[in-house]
């Protein structure tokens, strides 16, 4: 409760007398302060989110939505608004502009993972078809699949003859996902793959993936990554640094699971929540960077 | 502790119920869950393993499992049977394909010895699919008439829309409840 109130004033109040006593000392507004204070990523882009966010002026506040085309003019705008001028601070405009990047990508970049999650899986579409055959080779290059609807499928870890339906509720993300992986990562991906193969530490390797899928995806949507975003790519992030993050994930939890070494299959939902909390924990470190890095 | 506070929590204890939800893959328990638990659907992926999730519905404290369905999770179905008091069993109405392995997984069910008291539901879910089969095509398909040691009811419901959800674990709850709260 008495948080609760101590955030009202703070917001409302304190926030705006703190600022105008500091603009009066440095001579420089908010965002110059954050430009200038903190190094790029994380420390600096999000105090940059933050402030537009509560800002009181237009200009400043629907910065955070504008598009890319429009971006250089508005930094132009802030400036002339905030009275800020290059020559007294030559930084600031680049500064601003990667945060704005930032910023700006990773709600675009949600929309863009949004829609592609809600593109169902048809096998009507070639595209589809031909993708999820794609994943099959990159995974198993020795072995010819028989007919479209076969038991194989289990042999990458779908649950029956067919895998349209285990997409569910990711749809076309988790396939793009999963082909990803196998594309980028070929050895990599089957060196996973022949894990959740093993008869007693084994775990379905596509169903675990689309398991993945839904994590990341959730991360993503909850402003969870945006540490590692901001931190590891210095615009706006694209589809590729979400898969990227995926085949962290995949990799990362196959390592997890055969360290904790589960009981049984049963225990994965126990082990996948584990997982995300210690994820989640990483994603709390300032200098998070949640990047595949090979260890053998 | 007063004897009030034990006969309350006796009380309580007895109006707990433990259901248990079974299927094919793909047949839409975990939908079912979530949406009775008025719970984003939208974002469903495969089940591993099991989903447990404890709810309130009118005054019965209801834990419900979720059991996943895939061929090579089946054989771990018997490690949740214990002390169950209703058994939800969940059909895609649309995977007409399936429908003879549905039957003789739920036929084997029934079998069980530690299922024998319990109350069976059948969902025929995805009526809203077009194709899908009526809830009387699918109490053919299963034979439901021929089973004679359960209590047994199926209702039509789509977990996506919310339809009938709620009827089928009414019904359950009031057979299971005339069952075993009734002798006190």
């Amino acid at each position: 409760m008495l948080g609760y109130i101590w955030q009202y004033l703070y917001s409302s109040l304190f926030r705006l007398w703190l600022k105008w006593f500091l603009r009066q000392i440095t001579g420089k507004c908010e965002l110059q302060r954050i430009c200038d204070g903190y190094r790029q990523g994380v420390a600096r882009t999000s105090r940059a989110e933050y402030s537009l966010e509560c800002s009181k002026s237009m200009t400043l506040r629907t910065a955070i939505d504008v598009e890319e085309s429009g971006l250089e003019q508005r930094v132009t705008a802030i400036m002339a608004e905030k009275n800020i001028r290059s020559e007294k601070d030559p930084m600031f405009k680049t500064n601003l502009k990667v945060c704005l990047l930032q910023i700006n990508g990773y709600r675009k970049l949600y929309l863009y993972v949004e829609d592609l999650r809600k593109q169902v899986f048809e096998s009507e579409k070639k595209e589809h078809e031909e993708l999820l055959l794609k994943l099959w080779d990159l995974l198993m290059p020795s072995v010819k699949l028989q007919s479209r609807i076969t038991k194989q499928w289990g042999d990458i870890g779908f649950q029956g003859d067919d895998p349209k339906t285990d997409f569910r509720g990711m749809g076309m993300l988790g396939l793009t996902n999963l082909v990803f992986f196998s594309a980028r990562y070929t050895e990599l991906s089957r060196q996973v793959l022949s894990h959740a193969n093993h008869p007693k530490l084994g775990y379905s390797y596509a169903i675990v993936g689309i398991n993945l899928t839904e994590m990341a995806y959730s991360l993503l949507k909850s402003g969870a990554l945006k540490p590692h975003f901001y931190n590891t790519v210095d615009g706006s992030p694209s589809l590729e640094h979400f898969h990227q993050l995926y085949c962290y994930l995949a990799y990362e939890f196959d390592k997890f699971w055969i360290e904790e070494e589960p009981a049984s299959i049963m225990e994965f939902n126990l082990y996948r929540e584990r997982f995300h909390e210690k994820v989640k924990m990483l994603l709390g470190e300032p200098d998070v960077s949640l990047s595949l890095k090979l260890t053998s | 502790m007063g004897l009030l506070t034990i006969l309350k929590k006796m009380k309580h204890k007895e109006r707990e119920m433990r259901l248990l939800m079974l299927g094919l893959d793909n047949a839409g328990k975990t939908t079912i869950l979530k949406k009775f638990n008025g719970e984003d659907v939208s974002t469903i992926s495969p089940t591993l393993g099991f989903n447990i999730k404890t709810l309130e519905h009118r005054g019965f404290k209801l834990n419900i499992w979720d059991v996943g369905g895939q061929k090579s999770l089946r054989s771990y179905w018997r490690n949740y049977f214990e002390s169950t008091d209703g058994l939800v069993w969940v059909v895609d109405s649309a995977d007409k394909l399936r429908l003879a392995d549905c039957r003789q997984e739920l036929s084997a069910l029934l079998l069980e010895e530690r299922l024998a008291g319990a109350t069976l539901l059948v969902f025929a879910n995805k009526q809203d699919l077009p194709g899908a089969l009526s809830k009387d095509e699918i109490r053919e398909a299963l034979a439901l008439e021929n089973i004679k040691t359960h209590h047994w009811c199926i209702i039509g419901c789509s977990a996506v829309t919310g339809e009938n959800l709620l009827n089928g674990v009414d019904w359950l709850l009031n057979d299971i409840a005339a069952r075993i709260f009734t002798a006190d």
